[in-house]
């Protein structure tokens, strides 16, 4: 009986809840897809070496599946709600509170198994879409990906653990709530606020503190990246403020902008505004704090994906800089090699050909007179010596990188690290080295130059000046006729064994580095934070969405019979349409307005920081991916809110015959 | 007199094919103005379909209604909303009030609908919740009154625009005895003071004696029609008593 009363009741519902059941089956879809791509066969041999994709993966699948069912048992319980007045009905009628749960579940299970049978069938195009994108990330080549039992059991194992989740707290609900509650507790009272002045000021003291948590936030970065400065609390903290901020900032704009406009009596006289703002008015105040909560996983969104690809687009062009060669080796001249300069040019022309083979050293004087003028000087940098480069080597690699060769008659010239923005800022003005009984002066600083040597920064000096200096390191750098090679068998052919002095145990070591090496690497963890960050926001604006599209359509009762009452009032189809446009744009809007607006500061702040990296050049490429994620939400949204208005329409707006 | 309202030869079907039925079958009736009628019978003899074709929330499958002259059929749905606004007042047996609004703002609803300069609006509005007297409840909920209350605020609601015609449709139904004395005691003053052309539908006998008029209806024709003329209420009461027991059915007595 009860299974029969359930179908029943889905085939009933489902017209009004459908779309919760698509929001499901798309969140099941995305499930599915990236639980495969964590079990996927080329992926998987790719994350042997790079444990961190399939962590970072399973990570990110755990942590939405806990998202999802925090939404889904909101919107369950929601549901539950709102058919309050049936199932109060039922128990008067001599059903249990057990069996009326036996009943709602066995409803959330059709309804969930048919959302996970759709999400499926979803999923399988899903993951093809992901694994496009995923390869080209790794620089992969894609070819129609191989469905996974193993991905599949972990999502029906998520899904079903997402539904029993949001079954308990409905059990929970229906245990305790009274039958008088379910038969007249949804009658709606409507108070006028009180004080929307003070309402008004606490929406702008929130927007105050939301945009000093921002930028205090933008300064953390900042920072980290100027000062050396590693990002601790304070940006955890600044992100906190910022949640609590915008969450307060929408239950007194709530409270405040709607019952200020109905204090303006001329605007208020004017059609169907009175109406449409007390239609706001309640429904804002009433989910204020969860139109906060949406607006900032939107928010959340928003920023994860801006900073995905901002963090894609600068390891792209940190690669070139961090490797100038194919390979590329500094070898500590105090301490005997393993690997030796001849030896890897034996391995790796095994693997891949050389074109050339380019040999150069740094010199050092013992002591720190360089330092002095940067901000890595005093007691903690002790151990700190300045290193230097002859002139001739020097403009071999330039040479070799396509610069100009530099002339320094005379004089030394500083070449700074071009990963540590904090070394360009060193001021040399004064600096003067003393070397063979000639003095050099200080010719300039040269910053723009990828990385020869792991040190803050070098200087360089005529060829005379480094005779008679303790060598520092011998560096090779290897040129290859192709990077169509193995680069992690070459690594681990390069490795050898390495015991600690301090720590006492082993592991393998390899002092040569591999650009193509440290690009799959690269590849490997953006491919995890961009997915991650897309995978994580499109889940986000589904359940935003979802629970605003529930949130809406949950009044059509109501709504029904006050547009019935204004149809009599003579409201006409076409006024009717329009204010329920304006009631649902306002109601939707409202958590959408400042995360999209974030995408402008968030671009300016994620160019910034590209610029401050030394990326100026591609901030154009920052802000057209802004402007694409915020497009992309957008259309999201637009999608939902068409929706959800098309089927309110239909079911509110009253017209003749 | 004129004439408000022209009923000529309605006739309402509902459904289709094999199940057909007659709601209304060729009706003709004129209300003129200032008057104050009742349409009364038992469940299913018409009352609500007659209603809802002349307040244009329904059409008629033949005949045509007149109100202040303007045949209601033909016209575009867009010219129907403003001729309920500015043309028809209503109240409902629920009282219909929007319960997101306060009481001041349900009664200026169909100026506001009609984009009436907010001074008049407020003119107006003083002038009709002091004459149905609920000057004092102007900005508190629907769900602060008494049923009494909200059916005097329904009133002034109706009554604000000034329209030709007001249509009740049961409007005693969710009150009490006493309530529905002094509901009734506002319609006789909102006829007699303020000029309204009042078209009342009920199953009430004691709302019925208020009026002038009572048209009875069955199977949905107009049986009878009692005219009050200088009787007094009681006597006019004391007729549709009789009438009611002629005609059987459900009709309620008091």
């Amino acid at each position: 009986m009860f299974t029969e009363l359930a179908v029943r009741n889905v085939r009933r519902q489902i017209g009004n809840y459908l779309i919760y059941f698509i929001t499901v089956a798309l969140t099941v879809s995305l499930m599915f897809a990236v639980n495969n791509i964590i079990f996927n066969e080329q992926i998987l041999a790719y994350a042997e070496t790079m444990k961190e994709l399939k962590s970072g993966m399973i990570g990110i699948s755990v942590f939405l599946s806990l998202i999802v069912a925090f939404v889904l048992s909101y919107a369950t319980s929601f549901m539950l709600r709102l058919r309050k007045r049936e199932f109060g009905m039922y128990l008067t009628l001599g059903m249990t509170r057990k069996n009326i749960l036996l009943l709602f579940n066995l409803e959330t299970l059709i309804m969930g198994a048919a959302a996970l049978g759709l999400g499926l069938l979803l999923g399988l195009f899903f993951y093809q879409g992901l694994m496009l994108i995923m390869t080209h990330l790794l620089d992969m080549d894609f070819a129609f990906a191989a469905y996974s039992a193993q991905g599949l059991i972990l999502t029906i194992v998520l899904v079903t653990a997402v539904f029993l989740i949001s079954s308990a707290v409905s059990a929970r609900y229906l245990k305790k709530v009274s039958i008088f509650h379910l038969l007249h507790g949804d009658r709606m009272v409507e108070r006028n606020v009180r004080r929307p002045g003070i309402w008004m000021i606490l929406t702008v003291a929130s927007f105050v503190t939301l945009t000093v948590s921002f930028l205090f936030f933008q300064e953390q970065i900042r920072a980290s990246l100027l000062r050396d400065v590693t990002p601790g609390s304070g940006l955890f903290v600044s992100l906190m403020v910022f949640a609590a901020a915008l969450i307060l900032f929408h239950i007194s704009l709530a409270r405040s902008i709607v019952n200020l406009l109905l204090k303006n009596r001329r605007f208020c006289s004017s059609g169907t505004n009175t109406f449409t703002l007390r239609q706001l008015s309640g429904k804002l105040r009433s989910n204020s704090v969860i139109v906060g909560i949406l607006s900032f996983l939107i928010a959340f969104a928003v920023i994860g994906s801006n900073v995905s690809f901002v963090m894609k687009v600068s390891e792209r062009l940190a690669l070139d800089r961090e490797y100038p060669f194919d390979i590329n080796a500094n070898l500590d001249a105090s301490v005997e090699t393993s690997v030796g300069p001849d030896q890897a040019e034996e391995i790796i022309s095994q693997y891949a050909g050389i074109e050339e083979v380019i040999p150069y050293t740094f010199y050092t004087t013992g002591a720190s007179e360089l330092h002095q003028y940067t901000r890595w000087s005093g007691a903690s940098y002790e151990g700190l010596h300045d290193s230097l480069m002859a002139e001739s080597d020097f403009n071999l690699l330039l040479n070799r990188l396509g610069r100009e060769p530099v002339r320094l008659d005379g004089s030394f010239l500083i070449c700074a690290n071009s990963n540590v923005p904090q070394a360009a800022h060193s001021n040399f003005q004064d600096a003067a080295l003393s070397l063979g009984g000639k003095t050099y002066r200080y010719q300039g600083m040269i910053s723009d130059l990828p990385m020869f040597y792991y040190t803050y920064f070098f200087a360089v000096v005529p060829d005379e000046a480094v005779h008679g200096l303790t060598v520092e390191s011998n560096c090779v750098a290897f040129r290859l006729k192709d990077a169509d090679y193995d680069p992690q068998e070459l690594r681990s052919a390069l490795s050898y064994s390495y015991t600690s002095k301090y720590e006492d145990h082993t592991y393998e070591r390899c002092d040569y580095k591999l650009k193509e090496y440290g690009r799959l690497q690269k590849n490997s963890t953006t491919a995890i934070f961009v997915i991650g960050a897309l995978y994580i926001a499109v889940v986000f604006i589904f359940m935003a969405m979802a629970i605003l599209a529930l949130k809406t359509l949950s009044g059509i009762t109501e709504d029904r019979k006050r547009y019935a009452v204004l149809y009599r009032l003579g409201a006409g189809e076409r006024e009717q349409c329009q204010t329920l446009f304006r009631q649902t744009f306002g109601f939707f809007f409202l958590p959408f307005a400042l995360p999209l607006l974030l995408s402008i500061p968030t671009s300016m702040v994620s160019a910034e920081i590209m610029t401050i990296a030394g990326f100026a050049g591609q901030a154009w490429e920052i802000y057209r991916n802004a402007g694409l994620i915020a497009a992309a939400i957008l259309l999201i949204y637009l999608l939902y809110f068409t929706a959800t208005y098309l089927i309110e329409k239909r079911n509110v707006v009253q017209s003749k015959g | 007199m004129k004439e408000i309202l022209q009923v000529k030869h309605v006739t309402k079907y509902y459904g289709t094919g094999s199940v057909v039925t007659k709601a209304l079958n060729d009706i003709s009736f004129s209300v003129g103005q200032g008057e104050f009628t009742a349409i009364m019978g038992a469940s299913g003899s018409g009352k609500s379909t007659l209603l809802n074709v002349i307040s244009t929330i329904d059409r008629v499958s033949s005949g045509e209604i007149f109100v202040e002259g303007i045949p209601l059929s033909g016209q575009k749905e867009n010219r129907l909303s403003a001729f309920r606004r500015d043309k028809l007042g209503f109240i409902f047996q629920e009282y219909n009030l929007l319960d997101t609004l306060t009481v001041g703002e349900n009664i200026t609803l169909p100026l506001n609908l009609k984009k009436l300069d907010h001074q008049k609006t407020k003119r107006e509005l003083h002038r009709v919740a002091e004459a149905l007297g609920v000057l004092d409840q102007l900005s508190k909920f629907p769900y602060e009154l008494s049923g009494g209350q909200r059916q005097r605020a329904a009133c002034a609601r109706a009554l604000i625009t000034s329209p030709a015609l007001v249509l009740a449709d049961e409007p005693t139904g969710a009150l009490d005895s006493t309530n529905s004395r002094i509901l009734m005691e506002t319609f006789v003053r909102m006829n007699q003071t303020l000029g309204s052309t009042i078209l009342t539908v009920t199953h009430d006998a004691v709302v019925g004696s208020y009026t002038g008029r009572v048209l009875f209806l069955k199977d949905g024709k107009i049986w009878s029609e009692v005219v009050r003329g200088e009787r007094s209420r009681k006597a006019m009461y004391q007729e549709i008593l009789s009438v009611m027991a002629a005609l059987g059915g459900d009709t309620d007595v008091h």
